[in-house]
């Protein structure tokens, strides 16, 4: 045991001599998942904003409710309305300092109640794609419903029309007119909304919350830190061969088991490290129950020792430190892509997704996100965490079978 | 304290080390002579159960390394040829990590690792970090991790490699002092010089096998007061010999030739020194020439070249 202790201290000591392996694991999850989260989740990017000017000749009521339909809602957000001369437009169109320029001309509304053509004349900036799309379909759908708007409430736009501003008895003409037109509304309903789909709202089951995409990432970027970290600790067997203290270990009196506990030991104690750091970054921006943090650590830890188990395994079982090398990066990235860590298992092909979660990463990841987006915590299963022990232990074994079978010779 | 009988240690076709035996006494140093892949490093690899030997049985302080592996390695300290040490980590830690390896703990281990670092000289160097020491520094914790659990029974595989003469020479210091203090001490070394200073008694290997064995001052006796003398020039195959022959009968001397290539012709002989123009002059009157000359008076070197036919270090 007290070999054991002497191990861990032993490999955190050395570790500590190299920390700046450690930092560019640290670093792989806080870049990525800073880059995937402003990417998918960000809210600081600029969104088009283009300039519509109007040159109103008109100037009723119609054709200021056209005018202002353009600001209205969210295309407000997109769409700033100047109004404007038709000359001033006129050159400011031809300038390029506009998205589009719109001139409604005199006798609009009255070409509009007495159903005659009229032309809206609209000028659009070339150099735009979006932005003079979006007014132009806009002002399609602007006047398809001024043709409809006049062919059901025709007469009560004649009466609000001729209506003269001020006085009680305006009063009571527009409380007739909003009686009429709410009639026709009313009489023509069924028709109009049919209820062709019947929603009904339920209350979000408890244990399902909603799951931002970001989210979703957050468990993947942790294990390909988790994975880059633990094959980087997995080379100090080659290291150790190098420098002859495996020679010597074997040398030494049955102590194989304390040397190998204490390496997985202090292998999980520096990816715990790094896995708490990016897990209180992740719990912080995306405001998740700190109750969860315990098992998560606790998993991503486990997994790691898992991974450097089997990464140390692989390496002892190469002929060379080259070939090691060669073998486990050849290993690494398939499994990072299938397992969930460039893209969400969720965001996955099913089938991909399928075979992703037997992987040992993929699985991992999926055990991950069920603990981060489920609404309790401690919520992975007591199979999980003996098949990550299996993991271990099994690597850890070939191991040992290794180190007293050759490999400790250089 | 520490007895090999009939090692063997084989690689498919190839025996690495071909029924070697010898026993080391409490207090000595123990020889183990031999050029480079001679077989000497495998003997001690399977001395100190790095491997498994094919036949035979090695005893260490009364354990049998095979059947008690834990308690023969327990006894055992090993410095090996390359450096072992963790160079990333303090000299003191060093030390208190392979002595807890061998089972010391607390003040024993404190005690027993600053005593450590007092012999080999690197009490103020105890927190610096390896990778800052020279190699005759690395050479020293080296044997001091060896050392640090107080083993009877010390393999010492060539420790003076690519060491400098003044570290050379403290290694040397080390090893006697772990001699006086009574341990058996196993030295595997190239160097004939470092056997002659060192080793009580000596075992020369080549091929694997066991060529001579026995203190060093019945080794020289084995070579007798024979100068061995080394001559490079031309030297017809024929004639040369015959007339090497011709010379020991016309004056009655004990010559022998040990090799003979076309450049070079090595002679043994008493009294080197006073026959060499009667030796020049029959080369000559064989057809040969004579360009360069050496002579050696017999050491272990000697009786090597004598016993092998080739240099130590060839």
């Amino acid at each position: 045991m007290e070999f054991f202790w002497a191990s861990i201290r032993k490999d955190l000591a050395r570790w500590r001599q190299d920390f700046t392996a450690v930092l560019l694991w640290l670093s792989i999850p806080l870049i990525i998942g800073g880059l995937i989260t402003s990417l998918v989740d960000g809210n600081g990017g600029a969104k088009p904003r283009g300039v519509l000017l109007i040159a109103d000749l008109d100037d009723t009521f119609l054709s200021g409710f056209v005018a202002g339909a353009y600001s209205q809602g969210e295309l407000g957000e997109l769409i700033s309305v100047e109004k404007t001369t038709v000359e001033a437009g006129t050159e400011s169109i031809n300038a390029g300092e506009a998205s589009g320029f719109l001139i409604i001309p005199e006798g609009f509304t009255d070409a509009l109640l007495d159903s005659k053509p009229v032309t809206l004349t609209l000028k659009t900036n070339p150099a735009q794609t979006i932005l003079p799309g979006i007014i132009r379909n806009v002002t399609d759908v602007l006047l398809d419903a001024g043709f409809y708007i006049n062919q059901i409430f025709g007469d009560e736009i004649d009466q609000m029309i001729d209506t003269e501003p001020g006085g009680q008895s305006n009063d009571v003409k527009v409380a007739s007119i909003a009686v009429a037109i709410q009639k026709k509304i009313d009489a023509a309903a069924p028709l109009l909304f049919p209820p062709a789909i019947e929603i009904t709202i339920a209350d979000p089951p408890e244990d399902g919350p909603s799951v931002s995409i970001a989210l979703l990432f957050l468990p993947g970027i942790i294990l390909m830190a988790v994975m880059f970290s633990s094959n980087g600790l997995a080379g100090d067997y080659w290291a150790e061969r190098e420098n002859g203290t495996l020679r010597r270990l074997v040398y030494a009196p049955g102590q194989l088991s304390g040397f190998l506990a204490g390496k997985a030991l202090a292998a999980g104690a520096i990816i715990a490290l790094i896995g708490a750091i990016t897990l209180v970054i992740g719990f912080v921006y995306h405001d998740l129950a700190w109750a969860k943090l315990p098992p998560s650590l606790a998993w991503i830890t486990a997994s790691g020792v898992a991974l450097f188990a089997w990464f140390g395994a692989l390496q002892m079982l190469a002929s060379t430190q080259r070939a090691a090398n060669l073998m486990t990066a050849m290993l690494l990235f398939p499994l990072l892509m299938a397992g969930g860590s460039f893209f969400p298992l969720a965001a996955l092909p099913d089938w991909i997704a399928a075979i992703g979660r037997r992987t040992p990463n993929g699985f991992m990841v999926d055990r991950l996100t069920e603990e981060l987006t489920a609404a309790g915590a401690w919520t992975i299963d007591p199979q999980s965490w003996l098949i990550i022990l299996l993991m271990a232990v099994s690597g850890l074994g070939i191991c040992a079978w290794r180190l007293q079978t050759g490999f400790a010779r250089s | 304290m520490l007895s090999v009988e009939n090692l063997v240690k084989q690689y498919g076709e190839l025996v690495a080390v071909d029924d070697v035996s010898f026993e080391a006494a409490e207090g000595a140093v123990f020889g183990l002579l031999g050029p480079n892949g001679a077989g000497k490093s495998t003997a001690i690899n399977c001395i100190s159960g790095l491997l498994q030997p094919t036949s035979g049985r090695v005893t260490v302080a009364g354990y049998n390394v095979q059947k008690e592996p834990r308690q023969a390695k327990r006894s055992l300290g090993v410095v090996p040829q390359e450096l072992a040490l963790y160079e990333d980590l303090p000299a003191v830690d060093n030390l208190r990590y392979w002595g807890r390896a061998y089972g010391l703990r607390g003040s024993e281990l404190e005690t027993r690792v600053t005593e450590v670092l007092g012999t080999i000289g690197l009490g103020d160097r105890a927190k610096d970090l390896p990778k800052t020491f020279s190699g005759g520094m690395k050479r020293r914790l080296n044997f001091g991790c060896g050392i640090v659990h107080r083993p009877p029974v010390m393999l010492l595989d060539e420790p003076t490699v690519g060491v400098d003469p003044q570290s050379r020479e403290r290694l040397f210091e080390l090893v006697e002092a772990e001699r006086a203090k009574g341990t058996c001490i196993v030295y595997t070394t190239h160097y004939m010089q470092e056997a002659e200073r060192l080793c009580d008694s000596v075992a020369i290997i080549d091929h694997g096998k066991m060529i001579a064995r026995g203190s060093v001052a019945e080794l020289r006796a084995q070579l007798g007061a024979r100068d061995v003398l080394q001559l490079n020039g031309r030297f017809p195959a024929g004639p040369s010999k015959e007339a090497v022959g011709a010379l020991a009968a016309q004056n009655g001397l004990d010559i022998e030739i040990i090799s003979q290539e076309e450049s070079s012709l090595t002679l043994t002989l008493s009294s080197a020194s006073q026959h060499l123009p009667a030796v020049f002059q029959a080369i000559s009157n064989a057809g040969g020439k004579v360009s360069e000359t050496s002579l050696r008076s017999p050491n272990l070197e000697t009786l090597f070249l004598l016993l092998t036919g080739k240099e130590l270090r060839e």
